[in-house]
C-alpha cells in the first residue's frame, strides 16, 4: 500500500479514536460546565486543571474497576450558554452528575434545568444564598457570603470599627456579599455610611474611592475578585487613602499580591484555603499544581479540586448501581470530607459546613490571623 | 464652590478623558481615510501593551524604549492588518467596485474577524488573566498638587496626547504624505485619477494609526498595571463614541469629545451609582446625535 497523505490522515484518526471508543463503553461520565473562554476564562481554566489533577489521581488509584470521565463544556460565564449546556448534559443519558458553573448567575440559570430533569449539580464556587435552596439537586462546597459576611462583621466590631463603606461588584454574588455583611454588622450596632456597586472589570475606581473618602469611614468592606481587587487597592494607595480594607475569600489569591505589590499590605480577609498549610492533602495538590505554574493555586482551583473529589467519592459510594438519583443521595451523604479547603459536610439544603480562616497580608504574603 | 472633592473628581475625569483620547486619535485617523470602522483597533492596542510587556520582562529597557517597541509592534500589526483584512477588498480597480459600499463595508466583518482571531490567540498564548507587570514600570506614582492627587502617568499621557495631536496635524497639513492622506480621505477615486498611490497611502495611514493605538495600549497598561487580552474592548467602545461625537473624521473633535466623556463619567459617580456612569456618557452621544447629527465638530467639510 502506498502511503498517501489521505491514508496517513485516516490512520492517525483511527489510532487516536480507538482508545476513546474502548474507553467510552463502561466509564462513568460526569459533566462539568465552566467558562473556558471569555472574560472569566482564567477561573474556568484553573478549574479545568485542578479537576484534571484530581481525576488523574483518582483513575490511577484504581478504586473503581471502571474509569471516570469528565466532559467539559464552555459556558463563557453566559447564563444562556449555561442553560444550553445543562440541556445537553441532561439529554445525554450517560451523564450521571454535573459540576459547575463558576458564577452564581449562570449556576442558578442552569440549576432550573437540573431541577426539572433531576440531576445532581455541585458548584465549586456559586456562593449566592439562594443557589442551594433551588432544589434538592443543588449542592456547593464553597462557603456562602452570609457566612463570610458574619465573620467579617464580628471581626470589625471586635476591633472597634463603627462606620463602614461597602463596595461590591454588580452581580448576584456581589449583592449577596454586601447583604451578607451589612445585616450582621448593623445588627451588632455598626453603621454603613456608603454603599456602592461597580461593574465587574471596571478599570478606574478613583471616582468611587474619592467618594468613599468623602464619607470618612473607619473601614471599607469589599466584595470583589482578585483582579478588580488589585486595581482597587492600587488606586486606594495611589490616592493616599489609608482606610483599612476588608474582603472575602474571593480576593484571596497570590496573584493579588503579585499584581498590586505593597498596596495589598494590611488587607484583611476571610479564606478557606491556605496553600502554606502543612497538611498532606494540601501539599500534594500544591506540588501537582506547581508542576505547571509558578505560583501556588488560589482558592478557586482548590475549590474545584475538592468539588471533583467530593463527586468522585460519591461515585464510589454509589457504584456499581449509579443512577442520577443514587448519585445525588451519595453526594448528600458526604460527611467530613477531608479536602484541601477544610472538612466539608452538607446540611439538608446542600450547604457546606466549613470553618473560615482569618488572614491578612504582611510583608507580601498571606498569613493567618489568630 | 470648588471644594477639593469636586477638584479631585475633575482631575480624575480629565485623566480618564486623556486615556480615551489617546486611543481615539488613531481610530479616527483610520476611519477618516477609509470611511469604515476598524474593529481590530482594540486588538492593536492590546498588541502594543503585550509587546511592551514582553520587552520589559525580557530585558527591562528604559520606559522610552518600551514605548518605541510598542509603537513598532503596533505599526507592524497595522501593516499586517491592512494586508490581511482590508486590501483583499480593494483588489478590483474598476469604478463600480471602487464606489461599492458593499465592498467597503465587507471590511467591517473582516476586521472584526481579525480582532477575534488576535484576541483568542493572545488568550491561548498568555491566558486571559491579568499579566503581572514589573511594578517599577508602572506610571502611577502619586503627585500631590494642593488638595488633589494626580499620578506621573497623567502627565506622561497628557504629553503624549499633545505630541500625537500636534504631530499628526503637522503631518496632515504640511507633509506630502499628509497631503495624499487627505486627498484619499476626501475622494479616493479622484485621488487615484490624479496619480496618488492610494494603496500605499492607505498602508501608511494604517501604520501611523495603529502605531498610535499600540502606544496608547502600553501607556494605559502601565498606567493601570492591567494588561490582559480583552483590555482593548472597553476603551475601543469609548474611542468609537468619542469619534462619533466628534463628527466621525475630526481628530481634534474626537479628542475633545473623549475629554467630555471622561469628565462626565467621573462627575456622574458623585451623583449616582457608578454602574450608571456609562449611561451618562452614552446619553451625551444620543444628545449629540439628535442635536448635532454631524457631530460636535463635523460641520466643516475638511476631513481628517
Amino acid at each position: 500500500m502506498k502511503l498517501t497523505r489521505r491514508t496517513a490522515v485516516l490512520l492517525t484518526l483511527a489510532t487516536s479514536l480507538t482508545p476513546i471508543a474502548a474507553f467510552a463503553q463502561d466509564s462513568v461520565k460526569i459533566g462539568y460546565q465552566l467558562p473556558l473562554t471569555g472574560n472569566t476564562a482564567q477561573y474556568g481554566q484553573g478549574f479545568h486543571e485542578a479537576a484534571e489533577i484530581a481525576l488523574t489521581k483518582f483513575n490511577a488509584s484504581g478504586v473503581l474497576p471502571v474509569p471516570v470521565e469528565i466532559i467539559y463544556e464552555d459556558s463563557r460565564s453566559d447564563a444562556k450558554e449555561g442553560v444550553t449546556i445543562a440541556r445537553k448534559f441532561v439529554d445525554d443519558d450517560d451523564i450521571v452528575g454535573v459540576l459547575g458553573d463558576f458564577t452564581s448567575t449562570v449556576s442558578m440559570a442552569a440549576a432550573q434545568v437540573y431541577k426539572k430533569a433531576g440531576m445532581v449539580q455541585l458548584s465549586q464556587s456559586a456562593s449566592h444564598p439562594d443557589f442551594a435552596k433551588i432544589s434538592k439537586w443543588q449542592f456547593r462546597n464553597i462557603t456562602t457570603q452570609d457566612q463570610e459576611g458574619a465573620v467579617n462583621a464580628a471581626w470589625m466590631i471586635e476591633k472597634g470599627i463603627k462606620k463602614v463603606a461597602v463596595i461590591a461588584e454588580q452581580t448576584d454574588w456581589g449583592q449577596s456579599a454586601a447583604n451578607g455583611f451589612v445585616e450582621p454588622f448593623e445588627a451588632a450596632g455598626g453603621e454603613v455610611v456608603y454603599t456602592e456597586f461597580f461593574n465587574r472589570g471596571l478599570a478606574d475606581f478613583r471616582s468611587i474611592i474619592t467618594k468613599i473618602e468623602e464619607h470618612e469611614p473607619d473601614a471599607i468592606y469589599t466584595g470583589f475578585f482578585y483582579e478588580d481587587g488589585a486595581q482597587f487597592l492600587k488606586q486606594v494607595k495611589q490616592l493616599g487613602a489609608d482606610t483599612p480594607v476588608y474582603s472575602t475569600s474571593a480576593a484571596y489569591n497570590d496573584t493579588l499580591i503579585e499584581l498590586a505589590g505593597d498596596a495589598t499590605e494590611g488587607l484583611f480577609l476571610t479564606a478557606t484555603f491556605l496553600p502554606s498549610r502543612q497538611d498532606e492533602n494540601v501539599q500534594s495538590f500544591v506540588t501537582e499544581w506547581k508542576k505547571t505554574h509558578d505560583v501556588a493555586p488560589g482558592q478557586f482551583p482548590a475549590q474545584a479540586y475538592d468539588a471533583v473529589n467530593i463527586m468522585l467519592e460519591a461515585v464510589v459510594r454509589a457504584y456499581p448501581d449509579i443512577t442520577r438519583e443514587s448519585l445525588r443521595d451519595a453526594v448528600a451523604e458526604t460527611t467530613d470530607f477531608p479536602g484541601v479547603t477544610g472538612n466539608t459536610s452538607f446540611d439538608d439544603n446542600g450547604e457546606p459546613l466549613k470553618e473560615l480562616t482569618k488572614a491578612t497580608v504582611s510583608n507580601g504574603v498571606f498569613v493567618e490571623v489568630q | 464652590m470648588f471644594d477639593p472633592y469636586i477638584l479631585q473628581q475633575l482631575a480624575i475625569g480629565l485623566s480618564l478623558g486623556m486615556i480615551y483620547a489617546l486611543m481615539a486619535i488613531g481610530f479616527t485617523l483610520i476611519f477618516g481615510v477609509l470611511n469604515v470602522v476598524n474593529f481590530a483597533h482594540g486588538e492593536v492596542y492590546t498588541i502594543g501593551a503585550f509587546a511592551g510587556l514582553m520587552a520589559i520582562s525580557a530585558f527591562g529597557p528604559p520606559l522610552l524604549v518600551v514605548l518605541f517597541i510598542a509603537l513598532a509592534a503596533g505599526a507592524f500589526a497595522g501593516f499586517s492588518l491592512e494586508r490581511l483584512a482590508f486590501s483583499p477588498f480593494r483588489r478590483f480597480s474598476d469604478e463600480a467596485s471602487l464606489k461599492s459600499r458593499a465592498m467597503r463595508e465587507a471590511t467591517l466583518m473582516s476586521s472584526l474577524a481579525m480582532s477575534i482571531i488576535a484576541r483568542e490567540a493572545m488568550e491561548m498564548i498568555f491566558g486571559s488573566q491579568f499579566q503581572s507587570v514589573d511594578l517599577a514600570y508602572l506610571i502611577n506614582k502619586p503627585i500631590n498638587i494642593g488638595p488633589i492627587t494626580i499620578v506621573n502617568g497623567d502627565l506622561i499621557i497628557f504629553a503624549v496626547t499633545l505630541i500625537m495631536l500636534g504631530g499628526l496635524q503637522w503631518l496632515l497639513k504640511k507633509s506630502p504624505i499628509g497631503l495624499s492622506i487627505r486627498a484619499v480621505s476626501n475622494n479616493a477615486l479622484g485621488a487615484k485619477y490624479c496619480g496618488i498611490n492610494t494603496d500605499r497611502t492607505i498602508i501608511i495611514t494604517f501604520v501611523i494609526g495603529s502605531g498610535m493605538g499600540a502606544l496608547a495600549g502600553i501607556l494605559v497598561g502601565l498606567y493601570y498595571g492591567a494588561i490582559f487580552p480583552a483590555m482593548g474592548f472597553a476603551p475601543g467602545i469609548k474611542a468609537f463614541v468619542a469619534m462619533v461625537m466628534g463628527g466621525l473624521s475630526s481628530i481634534p473633535g474626537a479628542v475633545i469629545s473623549a475629554i467630555i466623556l471622561g469628565l462626565s463619567e467621573s462627575l456622574s459617580t458623585s451623583f449616582m451609582s457608578s454602574v450608571w456612569s456609562d449611561m451618562v456618557a452614552y446619553g451625551f452621544l444620543l444628545l449629540t446625535l439628535i442635536f448635532f447629527p454631524q457631530g460636535l465638530f463635523g460641520a466643516r467639510r475638511d476631513r481628517v
